[in-house]
């Protein structure tokens, strides 16, 4: 069966869940504090998680055609459809883009104006951290990704049209754009994270974040096409995808989940050695406030990937290879819940009128104890700041809902595209060398 | 791999000019119950390890053993030198810093694995300096397939009609 039917039964499925996230976000809404910073969180956290996947896959096709690689062929539609929720993705952080422009919610402490005036960090950030850097760097950036993504996927199709024979014209062109794509995602990639997520701490910065970032992007990538392709050869598309190409995405998902801990220790290491208070503080928030999150997303994104895709024999087979896939898409979606809800926490904390938390406690553990610091930290501890609150130390059920609503509305759109060519680019010239792969 | 610890045993070959033909080969000797002493090759033929019924290597188990005795070398090592021996403050840190000791337990663990393997590689070989291993035909080191039976276990009139079939280029004998 060279041609996905993107099955009713299975459209209303994802319907449902989709359903089930617009309830969840709904619920999330009205429970929410007076500024909604949880409803937006849980909305920059699930856009900016599944943009970054379909970013990844085009990302990678661009690899793949730069680098000559033939072993994805075959498959490589699937990395089409994961890239064609650029344009759902680009238009929910549009959106965001537009609300923060117009002031709608409080994600970010740089869009306070009267804050930013009095700040002497804020006011050096000010030329790159700003409402219309956010709103247009989003959409010419966002619009370049989906300009891309929408020229290589034309082209794919029309090689399956017209590129029968020795016809390689749509290819070379194809390494043209390829080629071009690849240095603009390296550094607007870094431009997104820096303004989507890592000005959620306004006042803090790591040089390494962007990669960080793409690398917990990229693995959850990679998982997801390992369970897309578990899911279509299980319903008997795909053939020809054997142990071999399972193997090489299998290393795949092995090896960035150890270039990921590398960039995660990286960037804690260096933090952590240098020991300076502005840079510090946002492990200390997440290592004080977030403990379980702070650990167990090295335990689920390091030690399970590497301990069970160590040996060779486990990398081939589907069993394993989807079970560390599936925790590895979790596992990265607790990475990004981890990068976004502590600073927005505070930022809204901030703007509540409550007492900024982390001075309060600084001080309460500082020389200068006073009754002020200690009588802020136990009446933050009776609100329950400190301890676990659902939806932002912990993700609660409304998150878990409406995270499978975005996982839905993703699958929708991938399927969706999976439906619309051929599962296989029949006329891809590297379609030999994917069909004879051999590890 | 086998030859290392045979002496003064006598050898029919077949040498071939193609992987593919050589590997075509090979699954007609495996259909005529040829017992094939062992295969050369100038590099690693994909899809041969199989037809020759080989096992996967083990050395990757070495390779794990060796790494995790790094892991554990530099991990203890360092925590006896900077708690017990010599401890010394760095930076305002704890003597027992453990984010300060990853980078060299893992430098350590890929150091130890690495030359684990090597030696381990070189030894089950019979490799190394000053070793000489018998060889059928220099060219197996550069273009030639070579496919080569043990003259005690086959019938060599049917080995010699078994090359002429499966396009050898030459057919010699030697005892190495």
């Amino acid at each position: 069966m060279n041609q996905f039917v993107f099955k009713s039964t299975a459209k209303t499925f994802l319907i449902s869940f989709m359903i089930l996230g617009i309830l969840c976000m709904g619920l999330t809404w009205f429970s929410d504090d007076a500024i909604h910073s949880r409803f937006w969180t849980n909305l920059l956290h699930n856009s900016v998680f599944f943009t970054g996947i379909s970013l990844m896959a085009t990302f990678f096709i661009a690899v793949c055609i730069t680098a000559y690689a033939g072993w994805h062929t075959q498959f490589k539609r699937v990395w089409e459809a994961f890239g064609s929720f650029i344009y759902v993705g680009i238009g929910l952080m549009v959106f965001i883009g537009i609300a923060t422009y117009l002031h709608m919610n409080h994600l970010y402490h740089w869009t306070d104006e009267a804050d930013v005036a009095k700040d002497a960090i804020l006011k050096g950030k000010a030329g790159f951290l700003n409402k219309n850097w956010y709103l247009f760097g989003t959409i010419i950036i966002g619009g370049t990704w989906a300009f891309f993504y929408n020229r290589l996927r034309a082209l794919s199709k029309a090689e399956d049209d017209n590129g029968a024979g020795v016809n390689f014209a749509m290819h070379r062109k194809m390494r043209v754009y390829a080629a071009i794509f690849l240095p603009i995602v390296g550094f607007t990639s870094a431009a997104m994270v820096w303004l989507w997520i890592m000005s959620l701490d306004a006042h803090w910065y790591s040089t390494m974040f962007a990669w960080y970032t793409g690398a917990s992007w990229f693995v959850t990538m990679i998982a997801l096409t390992i369970l897309i392709l578990l899911y279509l050869k299980g319903n008997g598309y795909y053939d020809n995808v054997s142990q071999e190409h399972i193997h090489d995405i299998g290393k795949f998902l092995f090896a960035f989940s150890i270039f990921w801990t590398y960039l995660w220790f990286s960037q804690f290491m260096l933090i952590w050695y240098a020991n300076i208070g502005e840079e510090t503080i946002y492990f200390r928030e997440r290592y004080d406030k977030y403990p379980i999150l702070f650990f167990g997303n090295l335990m689920i994104n390091f030690l399970i990937p590497f301990f069970v895709l160590l040996r060779n024999d486990t990398k081939r087979k589907f069993g394993s290879v989807g079970f560390v896939a599936g925790v590895v898409l979790i596992g990265h979606w607790l990475d990004f819940f981890l990068m976004i809800k502590p600073g927005a926490l505070h930022t809204a904390h901030a703007a509540l009128g409550h007492e900024d938390h982390g001075h309060a406690e600084e001080a309460a553990h500082g020389a200068h104890e006073g009754a002020h610091g200690v009588a802020d930290a136990v009446a933050h501890g009776a609100h329950g700041a400190s301890e676990f609150v659902s939806g932002f130390t912990l993700p609660g059920f409304l998150e878990i809902g409406t995270f499978l609503g975005f996982l839905a509305l993703f699958l929708f759109v991938t399927l969706n595209s999976l439906s619309k060519a051929s599962l296989v680019p029949k006329n891809d010239p590297y379609l030999g060398e994917s069909l004879n792969h051999h590890v | 791999m086998r030859t290392a610890s045979h002496k003064n045993l006598d050898v029919v070959y077949g040498l071939y000019d193609d992987e593919e033909i050589m590997l075509d080969a090979v699954r007609q000797a495996n259909k005529e119950h040829l017992d094939i002493m062992d295969v050369y090759s100038p590099f690693p033929v994909h899809g041969l390890d199989p037809l020759l019924g080989l096992e996967e290597s083990r050395l990757h188990v070495a390779g794990f053993v060796f790494g995790a005795m790094g892991t554990l070398t530099a991990f203890l090592g360092m925590t006896w030198i900077f708690t017990k021996d010599w401890p010394i403050i760095f930076g305002g840190k704890p003597y027992w810093s453990v984010p300060a000791f990853i980078p060299i337990t893992f430098e350590l663990t890929v150091l130890f694995a690495a030359i684990g393997m090597v030696v381990t590689f070189y030894t089950i070989c019979g490799l190394g300096p000053g070793v000489t291993n018998p060889y059928l035909d220099d060219r197996i080191t550069d273009d030639k397939f070579c496919i080569a039976f043990d003259k005690s276990n086959v019938d060599v009139s049917a080995v010699e009609s078994f090359f002429a079939s499966t396009g050898a280029s030459e057919v010699n004998q030697k005892t190495i």
